[in-house]
């Protein structure tokens, strides 16, 4: 028997069973006859937008939901046996988007011990047992930690490791990069594979970051309920447009060479890496006669992207000097979040704000609307100082409107109207100022009036990230910041938001600090691009001319958009191009430039 | 930082008292608590200080931190010392008016108050050498018993264990909502009580939707987990007297007999008097 997990004519709608309710509402169907197979030992990676029923199915794999018409068999085993609930469980593991509700011990090895404690392992085996997870995950050093001491990434090899310790045959993943750094990210699926390869586990992944599907042998794309694409990650990525129809990304590259192809140039469309594009890239320029200079190193000394030179005359909106702040001062654990940070950015720029976890991007920000006090030095808001008196701190929240991490866990009021209202309630504004900022605020991220009165607790993730937002765009705030305004959300969801900030920018001419672990976001997005690095500023300067640093940037733990990678390899193999591009049009501006000044 | 707060008041060490097994420690401090009350000689509760003395030197624990530990109580301790020392009958040494000092009252009083600090300072000695978490273990494993009597012991444990795991989480998680707040304009610092108390509900709605949230994330993940309730589970840690359980056993039996003989034999100091 090859199959691990085989469906049949899978149904699934939920509320059907709902004895409670008293009028039936409606079942929608999430699953519409879905006939799969899931080979043992392969590596599937599930996409789909949020609510096309992608996390539902993998809820049949091992019978936490049971289907509404249709069978799933997992290992030969009818899931609707109530008997083998646990031997299904057993065999299929599930690991979860927040690593932090998953885990259930106070310390790391208890809780990689909880699944084979529940199945009434003997404790010698599971001694053995738990060190074996733990090593499988390279998280052996930690398991006398407790969870809260941990980073995302560990938390989350955590929760695999209780899983692969009741020995599973498959383990189901639903997102669980989706809250995660790009350092936590790779940490995962860097583990992920390697219980795939070297243990044969099988994996399902379901995730929303394209680069992730690419690794799997098999890409399934859902929608409406249903798989509407499934072969390699080659073959589905091939489908661009059906893929854009859908509202899923393509990894930049076959988005690249997708995009020539509409301009008329010739190109494979199954490209996925780096090296193929830049290699199909370099063939299009050869077979075009492009002229070729030599190899060179690109990079290092060129344009050293420079720290704070500003336009004289008009204060910048916001200015550091020497900002410096410890956590834990006077104790032995006293440690600089940030670090002597001058820094002055020009009123009405969009900076994109990069830098790993622990960089000091978080602490630096939360000084900026005088959240924290800085341990030395001085802040500017619009020429003022900061903390020329404490008791005035309130009145810079308004002109520094922050938005921080999943604001949507902030909202509280009963309606979405009142909870926009909070801030500019706070301003003391008067009722027909509030109306018209709520409204205001409520169209610029795409609210339509109707929702005003809804609960914001009945609306969908995505809505309510906006509806926070919203609530700090009715103060009416000089500089506005968010922190990862994207995190967690799906591409439609993301490139929404990112484009109504863009719109916002546009009309109001504001400054903007946009915080993203996501290089290509920035790339899209940003005018201008701030990089902290262990408690410093590292450079700030024009996107182009941050990007066309790479190597540095990488070096600092942080990724660079896939295309940036491609114009490196092509720069530095002669071809004359600029090495500091990063969004997909510009690079196919470059490229039929390139093109058209060569001979043939 | 918030991220280092210790639960309860654990005080890190690794003395013979932090390495007792915790089961042995629960019922050692037990014995101690009974052992102050059996103690009708003086002498005998001088055995009882004596033994607290010598196990707070083993310990390292810092004497301010028993101080403070004592300090809510000391309104209590007043009260039952001022109440015996008038009310108890005896030969008067003192008297004014109705009131009369008696020498049984006074050395009641006395022998009442060393026993309430000992009762305390002797528990929190407990809670400062032993995490909550091995306290929640030794108490589940303590009161399996009960478990016969549908007492739902595994399930208590369970609470408190997950109780635990996630007040960090939670602690962390409030700093994040009030920043928010904060950043909104919300005014935490000023105004009177009704305002302060109306100020809090920003913070407290989102801080019960998010637990809720949790809760039940969490009892998906267990349910993946194969968790069914304690029948049939086993355990990682084994808890497992060492010798050295033994020897802290003894030594606490030989202060019962020393009391018991004490209280058998002894004179009462009082009627030397």
């Amino acid at each position: 028997m090859n199959e691990m997990i085989q469906t049949q004519h899978l149904c699934f709608a939920y509320g059907q069973f709902e004895a409670f309710s008293e009028a039936p509402t409606p079942a929608r169907m999430v699953l519409q006859d879905i006939s799969l197979s899931i080979e043992r030992g392969s590596f599937t990676a599930v996409l789909g937008h949020n609510g096309c029923g992608k996390s539902t199915l993998a809820k049949h794999f091992n019978a936490i939901l049971l289907p509404s018409g249709g069978k799933v068999y997992v290992d030969g085993i009818d899931t609707a046996m109530e008997d083998k609930i646990f031997d299904v469980r057993q065999r299929v593991g599930m690991v979860f988007q927040n690593p932090d509700n998953q885990i259930v011990a106070t310390i790391v090895e208890e809780d990689v011990a909880f699944g084979p404690e529940n199945l009434g392992i003997p404790r010698k085996e599971l001694r053995s047992r738990v060190d074996e997870a733990l090593e499988a995950v390279g998280m052996t050093d930690y398991k006398d930690k407790a969870p809260h001491q941990l980073s995302g990434g560990q938390k989350q090899r955590v929760a695999i490791a209780g899983i692969i310790a009741m020995r599973p045959d498959c383990i189901v993943l639903d997102e669980p990069t989706a809250m995660l750094d790009p350092r936590g990210r790779r940490e995962v699926i860097a583990t992920i594979r390697r219980l795939n390869r070297e243990h044969g586990i099988t994996v399902v992944l379901i995730t929303h970051y394209m680069d992730e599907a690419a690794q799997a042998d098999r890409v399934l794309v859902f929608d409406d309920g249903k798989p509407i694409l499934d072969g390699t990650a080659r073959e589905v990525f091939s489908h661009v447009s059906i893929l854009k129809q859908v509202g899923l990304d393509v990894p930049q590259t076959t988005e690249l060479l997708y995009q020539l192809q509409k301009s008329g140039v010739q190109t494979p469309h199954d490209v996925l890496r780096v090296d193929e594009c830049a290699e199909a890239v370099a063939r299009l320029f050869q077979n075009a006669g492009v002229p070729r200079g030599a190899a060179r190193r690109v990079d290092t000394a060129e344009t050293r992207p420079e720290t704070p030179h500003q336009n004289k005359g008009a204060a910048p909106a916001i200015q550091t000097v020497h900002l410096t702040h410890t956590y834990g001062a006077g104790t032995s654990l006293a440690k600089n979040a940030i670090e002597d940070v001058n820094l002055s950015i020009e009123k009405g720029a969009l900076v994109g704000v990069i830098g790993h976890t622990g960089s000091g991007k978080s602490t630096l920000i939360s000084h900026l609307n005088g959240l924290l006090k800085p341990t030395k030095g001085e802040i500017y808001i619009d020429g003022e100082n900061l903390w020329q008196n404490p008791k005035d701190i309130r009145r810079f929240r308004f002109k520094v409107g922050l938005v921080f991490q999943y604001p949507e866990y902030q909202l509280f009021e009963e309606t979405v109207y009142k909870d926009i209202s909070f801030g500019p309630r706070n301003m003391g504004l008067n009722e027909s100022e509030i109306d018209e900022a709520v409204r205001e605020a409520a169209r610029f991220v795409g609210i339509a009036d109707e929702l005003l009165d809804a609960s914001p607790f009945e609306l969908s993730g995505g809505q309510k990230r906006r509806v926070a937002i919203a609530g700090v765009i009715a103060m009416h705030p000089d500089i506005l910041i968010l922190d990862e305004p994207t995190a967690g959300l799906d591409p439609k969801g993301r490139d929404k938001i990112l484009r109504q900030i863009k719109e916002y920018h546009a009309e109001r001419g504001n400054t903007i600090l946009l915080i993203s672990h996501s290089m290509e976001d920035v790339a899209k997005f940003a005018d201008r691009v701030l990089v902290m690095n262990q408690a410093q500023v590292a450079m700030y300067d024009t996107t182009e001319n941050v990007f066309q640093h790479a190597r540095e940037i990488e070096q600092m733990g942080l990724s660079i958009p896939q295309i940036t990678k491609v114009f490196h390899r092509l720069a530095e193999q002669g071809w004359p191009v600029r090495p500091g591009v990063f969004t997909v049009e510009s690079a196919k501006r470059e490229i039929l430039n390139a093109l058209s000044r060569g001979g043939r | 930082m918030l991220k280092d707060i210790t639960i309860g008041q654990y005080f890190t060490g690794h003395s013979f008292l932090h390495r007792l097994d915790p089961r042995m420690k629960i019922i050692l401090t037990m014995a101690f608590v009974v052992l102050l009350f059996c103690a009708s000689n003086p002498l005998g509760l001088l055995v009882g200080v004596l033994l607290l003395i010598a196990a707070f030197a083993v310990s390292k624990v810092p004497a301010k931190m028993i101080l403070k530990s004592l300090k809510p109580i000391i309104p209590i301790i007043l009260f039952t010392a001022v109440l015996n020392m008038f009310f108890v009958s005896g030969d008067p040494v003192f008297s004014w008016k109705f009131l009369t000092i008696t020498k049984q009252g006074l050395f009641t009083a006395l022998t009442m108050t060393v026993r309430i600090l000992c009762l305390i300072a002797g528990t929190s000695l407990l809670t400062y050498t032993t995490t909550p978490i091995e306290l929640t273990d030794g108490l589940e494993r303590l009161m399996k018993p009960l478990h016969k009597l549908h007492f739902p012991v595994h399930e208590l444990a369970m609470m408190m264990t997950i109780a635990l795991r996630f007040i960090p989480t939670l602690i962390e998680e409030t700093d994040k909502i009030m920043n928010a707040q904060k950043s909104r304009g919300a005014d935490m610092d000023s105004g009177g009580l009704v305002q302060k108390a109306k100020a809090l509900v920003p913070i407290l709605i989102p801080l019960f939707v998010s637990a809720f949230r949790r809760a039940d994330e969490l009892a998906l993940a267990m349910e993946c987990r194969c968790y069914r309730g304690g029948e049939g589970r086993t355990r990682l840690r084994k808890l497992r007297m060492q010798s050295r359980d033994f020897a802290a056993l003894l030594i606490v039996a030989a202060c019962y007999a020393a009391v018991i003989c004490l209280n058998l034999f002894a004179a009462n100091p009082l009627h030397l008097l």
